[in-house]
């Protein structure tokens, strides 16, 4: 299948701390993508790295086949929606359509005042002055006035009430439908992203953990529940994700090879969300004890 | 581009317009009444080479209607670097403070092409109002320059207000705003650096590079007689004053003048600083008809280190995120 965004290796560093590393990751045309993973994982790094904002310090990215920061003519066939949806405040969401224009080759004009139109965004008000909700989807028409065939979204729905973020979700899945772009959305909130989202990545302390279809993943993971674990290796089980004990009992989240057919386990199809948090868990922060001058 | 960067910009440019705008309406009316004070006494005669008597007094009495206006003039030297504050500076570091690079440089054009762009059509309107500014300014002091040599326009702070030399002193402000806006990118910091590094610079070049855009030239009179007075020196910009020995040993700075001997006066500096046969006044001095070239050679320079300065923000920009 057509590959619009490719990582191989990627790393980023600020100073001597790596905010990404050794990062993989390859992006179907067509998929609709979660970026999953919490605040300081590298979700942003990584989006800034595929828009060409951050020149890469390892590694390599491919966005629609070039390296974007050395080619901006790959800009034209991106769309992104930063962090907390940036706008000039002072300017009104007619005149920042009418910016897309000026600064875009390809530019649908009609499609983002047609959108903002049925959204009831007042024209000629300063978006400053508009609400958060109102804000992130003029950010979303001047993207998508682009009709760009990859379109990334920073956190788009984080500064939202409930019932903005559903409604913003629902508009970008309906748009992105019609149009058939690949979508890359990052986001600290689960809940948001797992109904729309048939692909996953997993960022971790910089790291990749897990990028794979929806399908694949829920198929590839398993709960096993069953007598005190003690790191032996289990039949049809690739890697253990995450275990926690009580004195007797072990749960364990693993990524499966074959079926899993020994009787001594219990085993449960975990939901996508519980095979995330899973892989979120598995390597909290690491304890600050010194920096803190306690004892561990 | 050019729609966005007007869209952008319009309100600091209005701004500017109606600044300058006020400063001419006070230059003019004033301008137009030093003019007429000139002729209603008679200074332009003065100015020759053999001034009729009395010109010193009526110089005095000039000075003392419009004297004052030299400290307006003064005023004048922070407009230059207010433009690179407030033009300047927040270009790049705005964008960046309030995360608008990342929607703005993933629009279709690319960030040089936006630095560019932005840059040269600021870069003309700055250019257009200083040029405006300083041939306006260079009117309006004339009468002044005549009037007393310590405000000649050739001397440091009336050099820098009149004539090209505000223009490359804003086009450097704004090239070095701009700059410190990629190095720090907050607005108010940059602000502070741009001015802080402006005065900096602009300290060196006066005191230290300007003597020195030529070489100066030395000019020795007698004591006993000798030009003083109105419009005395003629404009030129005295870098020092000594009062020498015949052997050339100075005695003491500033001048000195005796009446000539045989005039049956007797001379209180000659016989308080020791002065024998042969001591003259001696001035190191950059004379008044280089002006212009002194103007265009601060201009010049002003203008390289901007263009400096651009180079290596355009450069920058890559990095910034």
């Amino acid at each position: 299948m057509d590959k619009v965004l490719e990582t191989d290796g990627l790393g980023k560093r600020y100073g001597s701390r790596w905010v990404l590393r050794d990062c993989t990751v390859s992006l179907p045309a067509g998929s609709v993508a979660s970026l999953v993973g919490p605040n300081g994982a590298g979700k942003s790094t990584l989006l800034h790295l595929a828009v060409g904002l951050l020149r890469p310090d390892a590694g390599s990215v491919r966005a629609l086949g070039a390296a974007p920061y050395s080619n901006t003519a790959v800009l034209s066939g991106l769309g992104f929606v930063a962090q907390d949806t940036p706008l000039y405040r002072d300017f009104t969401a007619d005149e920042l359509v009418r910016m897309g224009g000026k600064l875009n080759r390809r530019w649908d004009s009609t499609l983002a005042r047609t959108r903002l139109a049925q959204l009831g965004i007042p024209p000629r008000k300063p978006v400053g002055r508009l609400s958060g909700g109102q804000r992130a989807q003029v950010a979303l028409a001047l993207a998508l006035a682009k009709r760009p065939r990859l379109l990334l979204l920073d956190e788009p729905v984080a500064s939202l009430d409930p019932l903005a973020r559903r409604e913003f979700l629902q508009s970008l899945m309906g748009s992105v439908a019609e149009s058939g772009a690949t979508v890359l959305l990052s986001s600290h909130i689960l809940a948001d992203l797992e109904r729309s989202c048939d692909f996953v990545i997993v960022l971790q302390g910089g790291r990749a953990r897990l990028a794979a279809p929806v399908d694949d993943i829920v198929a590839g993971h398993r709960q096993l529940i069953g007598p005190r674990h003690l790191g032996e290796p289990i039949g049809g089980v690739a890697a253990v994700v995450r275990a926690s004990h009580t004195d007797r009992q072990s749960t364990l989240t693993v990524r499966t090879a074959g079926a899993v057919r020994d009787p001594m386990w219990t085993v449960r199809e975990p939901t996508l969300e519980e095979i995330i948090l899973a892989y979120l868990a598995e390597r909290d922060a690491e304890a600050s004890h010194e920096a803190w001058g306690v004892s561990a | 581009m050019i729609w966005l960067t007007w869209r952008q910009h319009r309100r600091q440019l209005l701004v500017t317009v109606a600044a300058l705008a006020a400063l001419f309406a006070v230059l003019l009316p004033t301008g137009l009444a030093m003019r007429s004070a000139v002729s209603r006494l008679g200074l332009e005669a003065c100015a020759g080479a053999t001034p009729p008597p009395g010109c010193g007094m009526r110089a005095d009495q000039f000075l003392n209607d419009y004297g004052a206006m030299a400290l307006v003039a003064v005023l004048l030297v922070v407009l230059p670097p207010l433009v690179g504050v407030f033009w300047g500076a927040p270009l790049i570091a705005r964008e960046v403070e309030q995360g608008t690079h990342r929607m703005i440089w993933t629009q279709g054009v690319s960030r040089r092409r936006w630095a560019l762009v932005k840059l040269g059509l600021i870069g003309a309107a700055v250019t257009a109002l200083a040029t405006a500014y300083g041939l306006g300014v260079a009117w309006w002091y004339a009468p002044l320059s005549g009037a007393d040599a310590d405000q000649a326009r050739f001397a440091r702070l009336f050099f820098d207000i009149q004539g090209v030399a505000p223009v490359g002193h804003t086009l450097f402000a704004v090239a070095l705003g701009v700059a410190c806006g990629a190095l720090l990118p907050r607005v108010v910091p940059a602000m502070a650096a741009t001015l802080a590094a402006f005065i900096g610079v602009r300290l060196a070049v006066t005191f230290l590079a300007r003597p020195r855009f030529m070489d100066p030239k030395v000019e020795t009179t007698s004591v006993y007689g000798g030009k003083l007075g109105w419009n005395a020196g003629g404009g030129d910009w005295v870098l020092a004053k000594e009062v020498r020995q015949a052997d050339g040993t100075v005695v003491t700075g500033g001048m000195v003048r005796c009446p000539p001997p045989g005039a049956g006066e007797r001379c209180g500096a000659e016989t308080e600083l020791g002065l024998r046969p042969g001591a003259y006044n001696y001035e190191l001095l950059q004379p008044a008809d280089r002006f212009w070239a002194f103007q265009w050679i601060e201009t010049g320079l002003f203008v390289a280190l901007a263009a400096l300065l651009i180079w290596w923000t355009v450069r920058r920009l890559r990095r910034v995120a």
